[in-house]
């Protein structure tokens, strides 16, 4: 966590330096199973955001009324109830991109960038501090999913968005994809190579 | 008095009134949500319908195309005869197949669907000139894992298929969601559900069927239990439990 609590602080932290997937390893399920294409994670991405937005406001709201012997089954049930809400809106406005997320959006419930965040922020700081927060986490997962989203999709299918860049030979062209990018391993290695970029990047700067 | 939070009566009070307030918002959310998801429900059963019927509907028109040729009509299966029933587009044919009222045991449970609505949605199908080329029938019945729902059309003749359609099932993705690709949908169209002596005769061959045999479909090595659900539930449907009264009964009125 920083030590620091200044907003600019608060927002830029989690975006590389104390990156929720690549430094503390949170939500790298999901990270790893909607990650194969540029369009799945970008709204995976904005499902996250949403439920870690709001969860955030909401519980750093209600922090002082909240008991402290149920205070986890209090945020779960705020979480879990907002993670139903983005899955029936999905469903509404985009049914066949939420078949394709299939299970990973009711995960977010589970989703411990989360969790994390509500028990380790919202829970101490009030609501404009947990909102900034919210944002900047929301931008680090977002971040790390689109980036090896981006890797994914350019290399194992030859696409970004679905639009072709590099053409494929099937449709003539000169690219083979390398069909291990659409495989959930692949994710494995470019979040350990993007942990690995981030860390050298942190230890020069001291 | 204070606010004790952290008191036991405090925590009570604090854990009823966020569950209210959660179950507010979702319950609001789907009523917001409501309206909108039944349209896409009626557009989906169109969509398939449609495609059921051979007719494409790529474009954005399927909704008139719909209006113009295809006629929803309520079956009761024990008498075979058409019961008037007002907007039969939002018929819950999943609820009409579990409420104890409106449906039954089947005897010979070959497809294994449990219970059997009494009562069933088809839809008849008119080209351009008002001419009937298809009835559409739902039919359904349980594959390796799970209950595989289709809808199945036949020509006027009561007998050859049109096409056949899957619109929901849960089988093995990657071997078995063949019951989903038109490539293998379409093996089905041309063949003869019936035999000469009017018994039920199409049959999913496993390791393929025989050329020019008007009954059989290719079966898919590796999902052979699929397969056979499929078949079981076209028996079932198209057997004495299913359409065969209702059949007999339109193919009656159609020679008057």
């Amino acid at each position: 966590m920083s030590r620091s609590t200044s907003t600019k602080d608060i927002l830029t932290s989690p975006i590389f330096a104390n990156n929720p997937v690549a430094m503390q390893v949170l939500g790298v399920c999901s990270a790893l199973a909607v990650s194969n294409s540029m369009q799945t994670a970008l709204v995976m991405t904005l499902a996250v955001t949403f439920v870690l937005v709001f969860s955030n406001v909401i519980i750093s709201t209600i922090r002082n009324f909240i008991p402290n012997s149920v205070r986890i089954i209090a945020q779960m049930t705020v979480i879990a109830s907002l993670v139903i809400i983005v899955d029936m809106v999905l469903q509404d406005v985009a049914y066949e991109l939420s078949k394709q997320l299939s299970v990973f959006v009711s995960l977010i419930i589970t989703n411990c960038i989360i969790m994390g965040r509500a028990e380790a922020f919202a829970m101490k700081y009030p609501p404009h501090l947990a909102f900034v927060d919210a944002v900047g986490n929301a931008i680090g997962y977002g971040v790390i999913l689109l980036g090896v989203a981006f890797v994914r999709e350019l290399l194992g299918r030859g696409s970004l968005f679905g639009h072709e860049i590099l053409t494929t030979v099937a449709n003539g062209g000169w690219y083979l994809p390398n069909e291990m990018f659409t495989l959930p391993p692949s994710a494995f290695f470019l979040i350990g190579v993007m942990i690995w970029a981030i860390n050298v990047v942190q230890s020069k700067r001291g | 008095m204070a606010f004790k939070k952290d008191s036991v009566l405090g925590t009570m009070v604090f854990i009823i009134s966020l569950s209210l307030v959660c179950s507010f918002m979702i319950t609001g959310t789907a009523e917001i949500l409501k309206e909108r998801k039944l349209v896409k429900k009626r557009d989906e059963v169109k969509q398939f319908v449609l495609n059921a019927a051979g007719i494409a509907n790529s474009s954005a028109d399927f909704r008139e195309l719909f209006t113009s040729r295809v006629q929803p009509k309520l079956v009761d299966l024990e008498s075979g005869e058409y019961i008037e029933q007002e907007n039969l587009l939002d018929f819950d044919s999943r609820m009409a197949a579990i409420n104890p009222e409106t449906s039954s045991k089947p005897k010979k449970d070959t497809a294994k669907i449990k219970s059997r609505a009494d009562q069933i949605r088809i839809f008849e199908v008119f080209d351009a000139q008002g001419e009937l080329t298809s009835i559409v029938m739902p039919i359904y019945g349980k594959g390796l894992w799970s209950m595989m729902y289709g809808y199945l059309a036949v020509e006027p003749d009561l007998n050859t298929i049109k096409n056949i359609v899957f619109y929901e099932h849960g089988e093995t993705p990657g071997i078995a969601d063949f019951v989903t690709d038109p490539d293998w949908t379409s093996l089905w169209q041309g063949k003869k559900l019936f035999d000469a002596k009017g018994k039920i005769a199409i049959k999913v061959v496993k390791g393929g069927a025989k050329a020019g045999d008007v009954h059989g479909v290719d079966g898919v090595s590796g999902a052979t239990r699929t397969g056979v659900g499929i078949q079981k539930a076209v028996e079932f449907w198209f057997g004495v439990e299913g359409y065969q009264t209702f059949l007999h009964r339109f193919a009656k009125a159609e020679e008057k």
